[in-house]
């Protein structure tokens, strides 16, 4: 982020602007990149998920608008937002309105936590995975009063089944992350990424030595993201749409559009965590081989940086939508008892041996 | 047991994910037309040239949709798409096969109108 600062103040500077006015100004610049990034990666992301269950399910899946249906979700997007917003009767009309914002805010935070290269992070904070943890249970609240504005049984019932499943998805969590946070002795995500930089390349991901908790934090990542097969919230033959049965227009789109990108950063925040962030799969940088002589070299590597994050990070969506296709719903017993019985013992014992592991084999705790 | 269960989820993604392989069933419509059965019934097709105006087609008719006119050197046949179910019956019964059923199942129309079909067997542009 100095980087980016230190382009503006110069600007501003060649302009006889007084510094001060960067300084205010500058927060703005994060801000409209990541705005302007989740409107991006959301519309991409729709159509990738309609065009990959239809890859799944040997269909086409959109393909009219535009070549190969490109511009469907464009269309879906101007579309939603030209429809009528309805008032619901007898519901609360401020916390229905404000219920969409509560869930969107959070998950436009996170995105400013994640360090997409080494120099683009917006909020380099040394305690990350901590803001990661308390943000992310955010949007819950959000649901919560979606559902209870709405003065409808099905949103009632659908934000309650969020809350309960989101909380007893947190701790299992917490327990690898915390793993995680011992085996890369940081709590800042760019160290953790640091952390599995050596000679292994691929071999010194934390993916190798937490292989356990890369699944046991994928099944609860799958239920904080309310998808399937931990639909419950948003079960279509039960519950109609859940939580946003009552939504219509601009305010579903905020819930729409926080849905998707959370299950990207969500993504992006995994590939952090385990499969060494912006490091590239290779063990050296491309950029390194072609442009070794150009004066603009580092700013190569910060692009490429990018370019890895996001090949993995969209590898995970993928496997967030195969898991999609193949299985089915969870009853709430099931789900509850996943939860409590197999994934969060499971997560301790994970805890306890990444801890014994660090201890012996890469010696000490630090 | 347990493991039982996480052997089959393993292998179900792996099925799913084998279908990405394998030929797309979707067939973009108006583009690309589906290969019709060989007992597939569209329009029924009326043929002057063989018919005796026996009025049968218009007995058996479930739906009263067929009308046969014997004019003194002409035979008028009349069919309502909007009354006519296909199903078959007056080509079926027709004892010289001059009501044929078609192909064509695209009988979409701006306005009702359209959907009266009159043929005469004067006329020369029948189809």
């Amino acid at each position: 982020m100095n980087y980016l600062y230190f382009l503006y103040i110069q600007f501003l500077l060649n302009h006889n602007i007084p510094k001060i006015f960067g300084d205010i100004t500058f927060p703005f610049i994060p801000f409209c990149i990541v705005a302007a990034m989740i409107i991006f990666v959301v519309l991409v992301l729709v159509l990738l998920e309609r065009k990959v269950l239809a890859l799944f399910t040997q269909r086409k899946g959109p393909n009219r608008v535009g070549p190969w249906g490109m511009f469907q979700t464009i269309a879906d997007a101007i579309k939603l937002l030209c429809k009528q917003n309805i008032d619901i009767l007898g519901s609360d009309k401020f916390l229905f309105n404000i219920a969409p914002i509560v869930v969107f805010v959070p998950v436009m935070m996170l995105w400013g936590i994640i360090p997409y290269s080494s120099e683009f992070v917006f909020m380099n904070f040394s305690v990350s995975v901590l803001l990661y943890i308390s943000i992310a249970a955010l949007p819950v609240i959000g649901i919560i009063l979606s559902g209870y504005a709405s003065n409808s049984k099905y949103s009632l019932i659908g934000a309650m089944r969020s809350g309960a499943q989101i909380i007893s998805y947190e701790l299992p969590i917490m327990f690898v992350l915390l793993s995680i946070v011992a085996l890369s002795s940081s709590m800042n995500l760019k160290d953790i990424v640091y952390s599995q930089l050596g000679e292994g390349a691929i071999l010194c991901w934390h993916v190798f030595p937490c292989i356990v908790g890369f699944i046991i934090i994928f099944i609860c990542m799958l239920a904080e993201l309310n998808r399937c097969p931990f639909d419950l919230p948003e079960a279509e033959s039960e519950l109609v749409a859940g939580y946003n049965t009552e939504y219509s227009g601009m305010r579903f789109a905020l819930f729409f559009l926080a849905e998707y990108a959370l299950m990207f950063i969500m993504a992006a925040f995994l590939a952090t965590l385990f499969w060494g962030g912006y490091l590239p799969i290779t063990g050296k940088y491309i950029s390194e081989i072609f442009f070794s002589d150009n004066q603009f070299l580092p700013v190569f590597i910060y692009f490429e940086q990018f370019f890895w994050l996001m090949i993995k990070t969209f590898i995970l969506v993928f496997l967030f939508m195969l898991v999609r296709a193949t299985l089915p719903r969870l009853g709430t017993q099931s789900l509850m008892k996943l939860s409590w019985y197999l994934l969060l013992p499971l997560s301790m014992i994970n805890f306890i041996v990444i801890i014994i592991f660090k201890y012996f084999i890469e010696g000490g705790v630090l | 047991m347990f493991l039982n269960k996480l052997k089959a989820i393993i292998e179900g993604h792996f099925t799913v994910f084998k279908h990405s392989f394998k030929k797309r069933i979707t067939q973009e419509y108006p583009e690309v037309k589906q290969d019709l059965p060989e007992n597939f019934r569209g329009v029924p097709d009326w043929y002057a040239e063989k018919c005796i105006a026996c009025k049968i087609c218009e007995k058996v008719c479930p739906a009263n949709a067929v009308r046969i006119e014997k004019g003194v050197d002409n035979v008028k046949f009349g069919l309502n798409l909007s009354k006519c179910i296909i199903c078959g019956n007056c080509a079926y019964n027709c004892p010289k096969n001059a009501i044929i059923m078609s192909k064509n199942y695209e009988t979409a129309v701006a306005s009702k109108s359209l959907l009266i079909i009159e043929k005469n067997s004067k006329d020369n542009n029948y189809e």
